[in-house]
This record gives structure tokens, C-alpha cells and sequence, in this order.
């Protein structure tokens, strides 16, 4: 299965909200793949939306539990049409983003969700996430929505540039 | 192009940034980095700009000082060669507060600066009673990877602790999702 190239802004498919993925496909199922291993060739790379390769379909591939900071984890998951149904306690934490490398911002999150999906073989799901990998999910999906982490900046100083300059 | 660090100052109030960026846009310049805030009461605002080549620090500080003067804004243009330091990456926030007192920034920035951390960002707010001043900084800091960020910690706490102050010394941690 390819690894894809990931989407950089100002790519129009990251400011889109994306597809619904629907039934299960061959094709589902191979974007899926894809996911999983484009996000597997990154260095550090713990979560993945289907818009970063240039889908715009609510897919999204997550791994939480190489993570130091992870305490329960459900490991490797490829959601498709995730809903967020709850989220508790917020908390603020500075995020990158492949599609964005050269800034960070501050990012209030939601420490704790429920969240309903359909996983890897199309089968709805209730999740319930703790910690980094609420996180993780929050992030990807609002990949799904159109939002970058820069939508979601607390204040003006909250932006800090990443790149070194040389 | 040709770059150009550019300052201004003045009483806070509405519509510096249109003044000053509207003029920038009439010579035919081109915003880069900005970094803006109110430090008691004054609005301040630090600019890199590129401009066509040709222009001159003296012309582009007319331009921005008509528009400027009518608000009572200080303008300063000085040239840079843009993107040419090498910049680390900040990987400490150091938070010190306490009592206002002489020589809290002075000491650590100094401290800093001999073990080579470079300060990247800096804030420092003056707050409390008359009576009771209290001053607030937060610094973002390249540590070096050579130096021992512990250790860095332990000097940085002798010094606040010798000013009777407050400091803590804590990681960046920036997630990439």
C-alpha cells in the first residue's frame, strides 16, 4: 500500500469540509490503508485525516500508544464518520500539525470524549478517550471539518513560528 | 526586495495598524513578521517589512511617519538582512514573579546569557498596589543541547532565590498531531 504525500496548506482540501465516507468499500478500506501507512512512515506521527493526503472523505487513522504521555489507549484505529457525542474537561496544550510546519499554536481540547465511529471493517463503535489520545481524535477530526489548529489559537500570542531561520 | 525592521510607538487608540499598514501598502511594501502589544497604556509594534529594491530606510520612515504623525505614533525604519540568524528553537518557559525589585530581569538574562540560552520571546507585566508592586515575566528560552537544563534550573533558583521571588523553569512541549 502507498504512503502518500502529505498535504501542505494553502491546499484547498484542508479549509473543506470532507465527504461522508458512508458504507464500507474496497476503496474505503484501502484509503484506510493508505492512513495508516503514511502515518507510519512520519517520524512521530500519531494521528492522520484523510484530507492530509488530499481526500476529502471522513476518514482518519490514529495511534496513541507510542506516545510517552498516553495512559489508556485503544492502540492503532482507522475511524470513518467519527461524532463526538461527549466532551469533558478542557485543557490547553501547544500543537503542530504536518500540514502546517512551520507554526504552532495553544489549543484548548477537551481532556476526556465519547466518541462513536465506524472502525476499520465498518462496524459502529462507541470509543471512550482519555488524555493524548482525545487529543489526537479532536485534531484529526477537525481536519474533517475544514479546521486547523490556527482556527482554534486561544489568543493572538498563542501563535509562535517553528521554522528555524537561517 | 530589501527588508527593513521597523518600530513604532504611541498612546493606544484606534487605527494605528490601518494608518501604518495602508502606507506600507502605498510604497509598495509587504508585511512580514509582527509582534504587537500595549505595554501600559502605549500601543508598540515591531514590523519586518520588504519593500521593492530602491527604496531607502529614509523614505520608507517618511512614509510611515505621515502617516503616523496625525496619531502621535514614533516611527523608527532601520535595515535588516532578513532570515539571516540563525534562530534555535525555544524549548523552556522560564515564569519568575515576585516583589517588584531592581535586577530580576538584569540577573537572569545575564545567567542566561553566559550559558548561551537564548531568550526568543519575552513578556514582562507590572502589576499589584502601589504599595505592593508586583512584577510577572514570562520568557520562551533555546537551551542549548549541550547545557544541562536541570542545572540551568538550580542556578536560575539560586538567583530567585536570592531576590526573593518566584521562578519556575518548565519544558515547551509541543505535540505534532
Amino acid at each position: 500500500m502507498p504512503v502518500r504525500d502529505v498535504v501542505l496548506y494553502p491546499n484547498p482540501v484542508l479549509k473543506r469540509r470532507a465527504d461522508e465516507a458512508g458504507a464500507p468499500t474496497e476503496a474505503l478500506r484501502a484509503l484506510g490503508q493508505d492512513l495508516v501507512d503514511t502515518m507510519r512512515a512520519g517520524p512521530a506521527t500519531v494521528g492522520l485525516a484523510a484530507p492530509q493526503i488530499g481526500v476529502s472523505q471522513r476518514a482518519l487513522a490514529m495511534d496513541a500508544s507510542p506516545h510517552p504521555k498516553t495512559t489508556r489507549t485503544h492502540g492503532l484505529l482507522v475511524l470513518f464518520d467519527p461524532v463526538v457525542l461527549e466532551a469533558h474537561d478542557p485543557d490547553l496544550l501547544r500543537e503542530g500539525c504536518l500540514s502546517v510546519p512551520d507554526l504552532t499554536a495553544n489549543v484548548r481540547r477537551a481532556r476526556r470524549i465519547l466518541v462513536r465511529a465506524h472502525d476499520a471493517v465498518g462496524e459502529e463503535r462507541v470509543y471512550e478517550m482519555e488524555g493524548f489520545e482525545a487529543r489526537i481524535l479532536l485534531h484529526e477530526l477537525d481536519h474533517l471539518d475544514g479546521l486547523l489548529m490556527l482556527d482554534r489559537a486561544a489568543s493572538s500570542s498563542d501563535l509562535f513560528a517553528r521554522r528555524v531561520y537561517r | 526586495m530589501t527588508h527593513y525592521a521597523v518600530t513604532a510607538i504611541g498612546v493606544d487608540r484606534p487605527g494605528i495598524v490601518a494608518a501604518l499598514t495602508e502606507a506600507l501598502l502605498e510604497v509598495d511594501g509587504n508585511l512580514e513578521d509582527v509582534a504587537s502589544t500595549i505595554l501600559r497604556g502605549h500601543f508598540s509594534m515591531m514590523l519586518v517589512v520588504s519593500v521593492p529594491d530602491g527604496s531607502s530606510a529614509d523614505e520608507l520612515e517618511r512614509a510611515l511617519g505621515q502617516a503616523a504623525w496625525p496619531l502621535r505614533v514614533a516611527i523608527t525604519v532601520r535595515d535588516v538582512e532578513a532570515g539571516e540568524v540563525v534562530r534555535l528553537r525555544a524549548t523552556h518557559y522560564l515564569v519568575v514573579y515576585g516583589s517588584d525589585r531592581p535586577g530580576i530581569v538584569a540577573r537572569l538574562s545575564r545567567l542566561l546569557s553566559e550559558r548561551e540560552a537564548n531568550i526568543n520571546d519575552l513578556s514582562c507585566r507590572l502589576v499589584g498596589s502601589e504599595e505592593s508592586p508586583v512584577y510577572a515575566m514570562i520568557a520562551e528560552v533555546a537551551v542549548p543541547e549541550t547545557l544541562d537544563a536541570e542545572a540551568l534550573g538550580e542556578e536560575i533558583q539560586a538567583i530567585a532565590d536570592e531576590l526573593s521571588v518566584d521562578v519556575t523553569l518548565r519544558p515547551i512541549e509541543i505535540e505534532s498531531l
